[in-house]
């Protein structure tokens, strides 16, 4: 039998996923094609060690197609938004925003993945300004720790923290909270509508 | 003083976290603007810029969220002061994003069921210090000077950068905290990574990733012959000082390392009480270090 990691691997037109490749383009509001893989992206990438495709590669499977791998992979999650690719990109592709534009589609598809920790506390955070308006640490932490099911993670911060007055246990819905509900669901209408994506 | 110092306000967006974890950024911002006789006022009803998890995913949102902050803010008098870095990214963005893009800009308004505003200047509370109130007015308020204290000004990722959002100061090679600090007489220390990432939100998700991250940043300072470390983002001094220990731990080495809020510093130079600059909040406490110099 045939080692399938020597199978060739054909180039086409359908197997480039152009369009794929066009609504990621148009998400970001940045090229994808435009990049010759010069690596400058990965060289200064602080999480490319905890990726198993460092950024430039990442575009480099768009370019041929391989979308699926990506969507599927943590390193999508592992990006930290620091911008220093697209500090640094010569070809002044956007990297970053080709990442934030990669994570809404998965988000969007709820397809498979290898990381859900972050995916978990993404969706505790938003969830968080939704229904308090501000930001509650305390809160997040503890049910990002029950959700995982780790629940002795930084168990010994939490003393610490309270001593130094960092914790709060309490905390007061935000006065604008019914806007904020407003601006949520004028948004998931407006989706619901095809107005916005 | 010159008169525009003295007619200098603002209104001020704090960030969730100076409301709880960073409280002494917070405080010290208060106390420092306060002596300097800035203005300060909280725009009423503010609330969470979205910060990375919501650009993360949901790009609309993320925008919504802080055109309807900025909207909040044309409430109060004056530029607003943002002392987070984060908050202060993802407003900047909006800006840049909304001033830009049409198509999104609409969609933002239908989403906030309003205009969105344009008008507000967005200020990370470093550009105030630097250009609003001036290097010279900064030295001028030091009451006691900060000689033989050796500083590592830590930047992170998102006060400089991308290039042409914050507008701050250049993205890869700035130096606006450096010269803010200089005028209380400290040293600065010159380092590699001062604009390295530390791993920011990922404190709750990996936090395995922040000791890392932020273990590299610790040695590179103390390589460098720092005493301390100064930041102008919550989220930087709360990976660079909550996860000291844990970071020590993990790399079997001590670092001892305070890590201020760029106000606490300057408010210290200004003749600031312990208690006014919040110092008994850092979890690495300063005092031995600021009592070996003579500053305590």
């Amino acid at each position: 039998m045939k080692n399938p990691k020597h199978t060739k691997m054909v180039l086409s037109r359908e197997t480039m996923h152009l369009g794929f490749v066009k609504k990621v383009e148009v998400l970001s509001g940045s090229s994808v094609r435009s990049c010759f893989q010069c690596g400058k992206c990965s060289a200064g990438c602080p999480m490319r060690s905890f990726m198993e495709h460092p950024p430039n590669r990442i575009v480099r499977l768009l370019q041929m197609g391989q979308y699926e791998r990506v969507l599927a992979g943590r390193s999508i999650w592992y990006c930290a938004s620091c911008e220093t690719c697209s500090t640094r990109c010569p070809n002044k592709i956007d990297l970053a925003a080709i990442m934030d534009a990669l994570r809404k589609i998965a988000w969007d598809a709820k397809g498979p993945s290898k990381e859900s920790y972050v995916q978990l506390a993404n969706r505790l955070f938003i969830e968080n300004i939704r229904t308090y308006g501000r930001q509650y640490e305390m809160r997040l932490a503890a049910v990002f720790n029950v959700k995982s099911g780790q629940f002795l993670k930084d168990l010994m911060l939490g003393p610490k923290l309270f001593s130094k007055g960092k914790l709060r246990m309490f905390q007061a819905k935000n006065r604008n909270i019914a806007e904020i509900e407003k601006i949520f669901s004028r948004i998931e209408q407006m989706r619901q509508k095809g107005e916005a994506s | 003083m010159n008169a525009a110092r003295n007619r200098l306000h603002y209104a001020y967006y704090p960030g969730c976290s100076l409301h709880a974890s960073a409280k002494e950024y917070d405080i010290s911002t208060k106390g420092l603007f306060g002596a300097l006789k800035i203005g300060l006022k909280e725009v009423p009803g503010w609330f969470c810029c979205g910060a990375t998890p919501a650009h993360n995913v949901d790009e609309l949102l993320s925008l919504s969220l802080c055109a309807k902050n900025l909207a909040l803010a044309e409430e109060e008098k004056g530029d607003l002061a943002v002392a987070c870095a984060a908050c202060f990214s993802r407003l900047k963005t909006a800006q840049h994003e909304l001033g830009a893009n049409d198509i999104k800009r609409k969609q933002v308004e239908k989403a906030i069921d309003g205009p969105f505003p344009h008008g507000k200047k967005v200020k990370h509370l470093l550009q105030i210090l630097a250009e609003d109130y001036g290097l010279e007015g900064l030295g001028a308020a030091v009451k006691k000077p900060l000689a033989g204290l050796k500083v590592a000004c830590y930047y992170g990722c998102l006060l400089t950068r991308p290039p042409g959002v914050p507008q701050i100061d250049d993205a890869e090679a700035p130096t606006i905290m450096e010269r803010v600090i200089e005028t209380t007489g400290a040293e600065t220390v010159s380092w590699s990574h001062r604009l390295e990432c530390c791993g920011a939100n990922f404190t709750l998700s990996r936090p395995g990733v922040v000791l890392k991250l932020t273990g590299e940043i610790l040695a590179s300072a103390q390589a460098a012959g720092a005493d301390c470390i100064i930041v102008g983002c919550p989220l930087c001094q709360g990976n660079l000082d909550i996860r000291q220990k844990e970071i020590e731990e993990a790399r079997g080495t001590r670092f001892e390392m305070p890590v201020f809020y760029i106000t606490q510093l300057l408010g210290l130079a200004a003749g600031l009480s312990k208690r006014a600059l919040g110092l008994d909040s850092m979890v690495v406490s300063p005092e031995p270090l600021l009592k070996r110099k003579g500053l305590l």
